[in-house]
């Protein structure tokens, strides 16, 4: 069987193949929004049917409403932009800490050795617990609050890289060293594509936990922010306002993730997944 | 081209690998070494290929980089998953080097039009061929090959074998072929060298002087399949 499908494979069209895909991709995305739109719609009616206090929770009409004022006043922007640029600087801060280490406790066993328990054990502490340390250490100011994000970031994608070249098939490692690669050569060839799957996953959960982070820093200790626009609704009373900021942040954390998902799709296309599948 | 001079690799306090191995290749020819399992046949390669440096004797060649004068397909195709089938043959070369020998050589094993495939793509036996493109790119003075069709199903395996030869046909490529498939080595080896026991040691040599291509069904071959079953009888000690 097999050699019959040997001799008449024939490599598929490409352009009927990419089609497909497109199609498919397309009206799956279409299939997620279906149930977001209808509990918009029931919560817009619940809310004008008087089924819930309007104190308590008000209709997406007013929460729409109360943002857009904002955003009129300019107000909004501040916060936003503030909340993208700690995200941003500490997703960076983090993820290039973690490539360091993570690429020198991958590939050299006694930096391994030296650091990875220590690592391990930081990695027990609850992140949170770090804030009150970091606001003494480097004030209340915007440093203290994107290493926080920093740290968050760290952990995930630290340990995603560092079990992506451990995890690196030893057979392929073999091939380089059947061409006689110098170590640079086997890490730029084999070690750095190798690892690249478990390496895009840890920065999609790192820019999760960044977001996760900034909320933290910001509720705790802000003048500023989409995460101080929640602790003012809760201390002015103001549903709307927490709401409204916890739309944005899933607006905007979907956003990021969704550019990084496109890297990953493009960039691992080789990979033999469901994902890949036509 | 080839001379191994009392060659040993041995593991586990002597009761594994192989002990003092004497071989020696000429231009062009094409070596079979059979043996059962566990008799140092594959270590052999690996000692060769400089996969295993821990070995005792010498080995000798005539290239001026001794290192550069192998090269080694394995039993799986062990193909880089993230490059496509082009990059996969001149993988080890920078890019836009060695693209025309590239793309001559995936014609030659028949994956003309895969060019741009990744490995996920292909089946066994044309990733094989890849894998076999790959070994060929960099025209080694000796081919080493692990057994190479061994996971492949029995027809795919044939046609495999059938395109080697005529791969050694064109460029005469001098080759050491590891396998424990007894028509394999008499349908494509000039000699079989025989291996046994533990650690491995060279037990008999056999010339196979018929040419090639063979009939799969010759009688002589068949004559000569009994003797390698008697030299490699497992009752012997």
């Amino acid at each position: 069987m097999s050699s019959r499908t040997e001799a008449t494979v024939r490599p598929a069209s490409k352009g009927k193949k990419t089609r497909v895909s497109v199609k498919g991709n397309l009206s799956g995305s279409w299939l997620g929004l279906i149930l977001p739109a209808f509990i918009i719609l029931l919560w817009e009616y619940a809310s004008r049917a008087g089924w819930v206090a309007p104190h308590l929770l008000p209709s997406p009409t007013i929460v729409v409403d109360e943002m857009s004022s904002m955003a009129q006043d300019g107000e909004l922007w501040g916060h936003i932009t503030i909340t993208l640029y700690r995200v941003f600087a500490g997703f960076l801060a983090g993820a290039l800490a973690a490539v360091i280490l993570g690429a020198a406790t991958g590939y050299v066993k006694v930096i391994h050795q030296l650091l990875d328990p220590m690592l391990q054990a930081l990695r027990a502490i609850p992140s949170l617990a770090w804030v009150p340390l970091f606001i003494l250490w480097i004030g209340i100011g915007e440093a203290s609050k994107i290493t926080l994000v920093a740290v968050g970031v760290f952990f995930p994608v630290y340990l995603n890289l560092t079990s992506g070249i451990q995890g690196i098939d030893r057979k392929l490692i073999e091939v380089g060293r059947i061409y006689n690669f110098s170590s640079l050569q086997q890490i730029k060839k084999i070690i750095l594509p190798a690892s690249l799957p478990s390496f895009i996953v840890g920065l999609r959960s790192g820019l999760s936990l960044g977001w996760m982070f900034v909320v933290a820093a910001e509720l705790l200790g802000a003048s500023q922010g989409l995460g101080y626009l929640m602790v003012y609704g809760q201390n002015t009373s103001a549903p709307s306002l927490v709401i409204g900021s916890i739309i944005l942040f899933a607006i905007f954390g979907k956003i990021t993730d969704e550019m990084l998902k496109r890297i990953q799709v493009k960039t691992l296309k080789w990979q033999d997944n469901l994902e890949n599948a036509s | 081209m080839l001379a191994v001079d009392h060659v040993s690799r041995t593991f586990q306090n002597g009761k594994a690998g192989f002990k003092n191995i004497d071989l020696q290749l000429r231009r062009g020819e094409v070596v079979g070494v059979l043996g059962t399992s566990g008799c140092g046949k594959s270590t052999l390669l690996r000692v060769l290929s400089g996969l295993d440096s821990q070995y005792e004797g010498r080995i000798r060649t005539e290239a001026e980089r001794p290192e550069e004068a192998f090269g080694m397909m394995f039993q799986e195709p062990r193909l880089m998953p993230w490059l496509t089938v082009l990059d996969n043959v001149r993988f080890g070369f920078s890019k836009k080097d060695k693209k025309s020998e590239a793309l001559e050589l995936i014609e030659t094993v028949g994956l003309q039009g895969f060019e741009k495939h990744y490995p996920k793509d292909l089946s066994g036996g044309m990733a094989q061929r890849a894998a076999i493109a790959r070994s060929l790119l960099s025209q080694p003075d000796i081919l080493l090959l692990d057994e190479p069709f061994s996971a492949l199903d029995a027809f795919t395996k044939m046609q495999l074998q059938d395109l080697l030869l005529s791969i050694w046909e064109k460029r005469k490529t001098t080759t050491l072929l590891v396998t424990h498939d007894i028509d394999e080595a008499l349908y494509l080896c000039d000699r079989i060298v025989i291996m046994r026991g533990q650690p491995g040691q060279i037990e008999s040599e056999i010339f196979i002087n018929r040419p090639k291509p063979r009939k799969r069904g010759d009688a002589h071959l068949a004559e000569l399949k009994e003797e390698v079953l008697k030299e490699l009888d497992f009752t012997k000690s």
